[in-house]
């Protein structure tokens, strides 16, 4: 028969697939459509533009590098110290993905405001989180962490367990473990953590919103210019800030992309 | 002397006991080997002894110091596993080299270097004796497995351990290759003086490697010593089964001779009473007494089939028995036969296949059998004791 179930099936698959993918693609470009290529190329050139995309960037790679920091540790203990306390760190460590940016947001307000005792004795030392770019970093730490450590772990938890042990044996302690063998087997997956985190921290909006106090050229960035410059109707710069950070998106989740390829077709 | 001992060791996994009281000693530059059944808890020895596993009790003595508390890297008693484990990101050359760039290494090599015994210092030497040169720059995913158990093996050689210890180093080896390991395991130990503790399934591996062998049966040391006196001479009947000693007779001493160094069993034949049992004749072995229940072993390979186209040598003659070949089955070096004897007792022997072809055998054809009376071992049967009915009136005869 010309037509039997397996390609009906398969015919099935593609054409809902394809019909959700186009559908995407029309309503993405669709602010496109909304501007001019003269348009365009003028916001290009307006320098308060670029300013609130490099605030952006300064802010994300700052977030990034503590997210480097902090995130081994803690990919460690879940993948490699596994027990009660590690499911509770697990939890902790994935909460954030699944709770409002908008209530982190919040929470960062209210806990680091000066009317809260942690706050009020931070800002009595000088450490002001709210308001400030300090906050921001903050908030969007918090909300990309999680990316980071999940996939680091899942990356550390494919490493041989015996082939650790051996190595303990050979005179190695954790240190050397760490360095020698758990990060350059994880070399993939670390950066395609540090893509996806970057990524998220780039385009964070609703917590970054609550902490920022949208003062332009120091906490303003790129996300919140786009909501600032709709509320005043400036279509055109935000359209084109929309745009650089769609480009932004697209090429980082290129790069997390190829990195988890790796991972998984690397065997060890 | 004595290079590791290990007193007491007990260990139990979520309430499983898997070692109830191991004790071992390894004299220094020996190869040791612990065999026993698959799940026994063989590994288990082996990874407590390298740190990885903490015992719930007990004592590690390395030259005569307590290591209980030393972390797997203080150790240096060198892990080699049934899969080589190579460090997938690093080519051969980095994998051997890997230890000699660790702190802990680094400062022991220095001070043991004024040792007696051979030291092994550059990969390039290593490399040479292990017969692996010209691999060097080959990542693990591009070399055979024989040739990754022997970087394997160099990468454990380089740091000069007190001691290797190997977890079924050739269960993943095609023949070849395992013969080929095997020799050099040999040749390792006899240019470096290095010690050696082998666990294994395989008995041939214990017997052709091992200068001490220690049975591992039910989470307790059953057997120790030479290979070739425990495989013969096992100590108890767990032992004697596994070590494939499948001929194992039930019986009572008869009559001790001490002066014609004899000793006689009667064997109970098949639904017989034991008073119609025959009589088989052993050399006198030591501490039994007339009436004791014991249970008589001989190895497959021991028992005679004698030549009808001969005149039988004297020791052929002893403990005779025509019987009928029941089953022959081709094994991949010997012939393994079972002959039915005339009272129904039955004997597996093993014989060359040369030899299978030579005396014309075949399934059916009666034969003559001889037990050679210093190939008998008995065993006591004191588990036995008192639970067995029949005792009192087989101690009455």
């Amino acid at each position: 028969m010309f037509l039997n179930k397996n390609k009906v099936f398969d015919l099935l698959v593609y054409f809902i697939s394809f019909l959700f993918f186009i559908a995407l693609v029309i309503l993405l470009s669709g602010i496109f459509f909304k501007t001019s290529i003269y348009l365009f190329i003028k916001e290009l050139k307006n320098a308060g533009l670029w300013d609130s995309i490099f605030l952006s960037f300064k802010l994300s790679f700052l977030v990034v590098i503590i997210n480097l920091i902090i995130g081994i540790p803690i990919a460690y203990i879940l993948s490699f110290k596994k027990s009660k306390i590690s499911f509770l760190l697990d939890l902790i460590s994935t909460f954030p993905l699944t709770t409002s940016p908008l209530v982190i947001g919040f929470a960062v307000l209210i806990t680091m405001g000066s009317l809260n005792p942690i706050g009020k004795f931070l800002i009595e030392r000088g450490i002001k989180f709210v308001f400030t770019p300090k906050g921001i970093v903050l908030v969007q730490l918090i909300i990309t962490f999680p990316f980071f450590v999940n996939i680091v772990k899942t990356s550390f938890d494919s490493i041989n367990r015996k082939m650790l042990d051996l190595s303990k044996t050979l005179g190695a302690s954790s240190f050397d473990l760490l360095f020698n063998l758990i990060v350059p087997l994880s070399y993939n997956g670390i950066i395609a953590g540090l893509a996806m985190s970057w990524s998220r921290s780039i385009g964070e909006y609703a917590a970054t919103q609550m902490v920022s106090g949208v003062i332009p050229g120091i906490t303003e960035t790129a996300p919140i210019e786009v909501f600032v410059k709709t509320s005043y109707g400036n279509y055109p710069a935000a359209i084109t800030i929309a745009c650089i950070l769609m480009v932004i998106s697209l090429f980082s989740l290129g790069i997390f992309k190829y990195f988890s390829y790796r991972t998984k077709t690397t065997v060890y | 002397m004595k290079l590791l001992e290990i007193k007491n060791i007990k260990k139990s996994f979520s309430n499983k006991n898997v070692l109830n009281g191991i004790d071992l000693e390894i004299e220094s530059g020996e190869i040791s080997s612990v065999f026993g059944y698959s799940g026994e808890g063989k590994s288990t020895v082996l990874k407590i002894i390298s740190g990885i596993l903490k015992q719930d009790c007990g004592d590690i003595l390395l030259n005569g110091k307590n290591i209980n508390n030393l972390e797997s890297y203080e150790r240096h008693t060198a892990l080699v596993m049934d899969e080589p484990l190579l460090f997938p990101n690093m080519n051969v050359l980095e994998n051997i080299s890997f230890g000699l760039k660790l702190s802990s290494n680094k400062k022991r090599c220095v001070k043991r270097l004024t040792g007696s015994k051979r030291m092994l210092n550059s990969p390039k030497e290593i490399i040479e004796l292990l017969g692996i040169t010209g691999l060097e720059k080959r990542y693990p995913a591009e070399i055979s497995m024989g040739q990754a158990q022997r970087v394997s093996l160099a990468r454990s050689l380089i740091i000069n351990p007190e001691i290797i210890l190997m977890d079924e180093p050739f269960s993943n080896l095609d023949i070849i290759s395992k013969i080929k390991v095997r020799q050099l395991i040999k040749d390792i130990n006899q240019e470096l003086k290095i010690s050696i503790l082998l666990v294994t399934h395989d008995i041939e591996d214990v017997v052709n490697l091992s200068d001490k062998m220690f049975i591992l049966n039910d989470g307790k040391i059953q057997d120790s010593g030479h290979p070739k006196e425990v495989l013969k001479k096992p100590s108890s009947i767990d032992t004697a089964f596994l070590l494939g000693t499948e001929n194992i007779l039930d019986g009572v001493i008869f009559e001790i001779d001490r002066d014609n160094n004899l000793i006689k069993v009667r064997i109970k034949v098949r639904n017989e009473k034991i008073e119609k049992g025959v009589i088989i004749e052993a050399d006198f072995q030591g501490n039994f007494e007339i009436g004791e229940q014991v249970f008589l072993a001989i190895r497959p390979e021991e028992i005679i089939i004698l030549r009808e186209d001969r005149q039988a040598s004297k020791p052929v003659r002893e403990n005779r028995f025509t019987g009928k070949i029941i089953s022959s089955i081709f094994t991949s070096r010997m012939m393994e036969i079972t002959v039915k004897s005339e009272d129904n007792l039955e004997f597996k022997v093993l014989i060359p296949f040369h030899a299978y072809e030579v005396m014309n055998l075949f399934e059916g054809k009666t034969v003559n059998v001889s037990l050679k009376k210093s190939s008998i071992h008995l065993i006591k049967k004191k588990k036995y004791l008192g639970h067995n009915s029949d005792y009192n009136r087989y101690y009455k005869l």
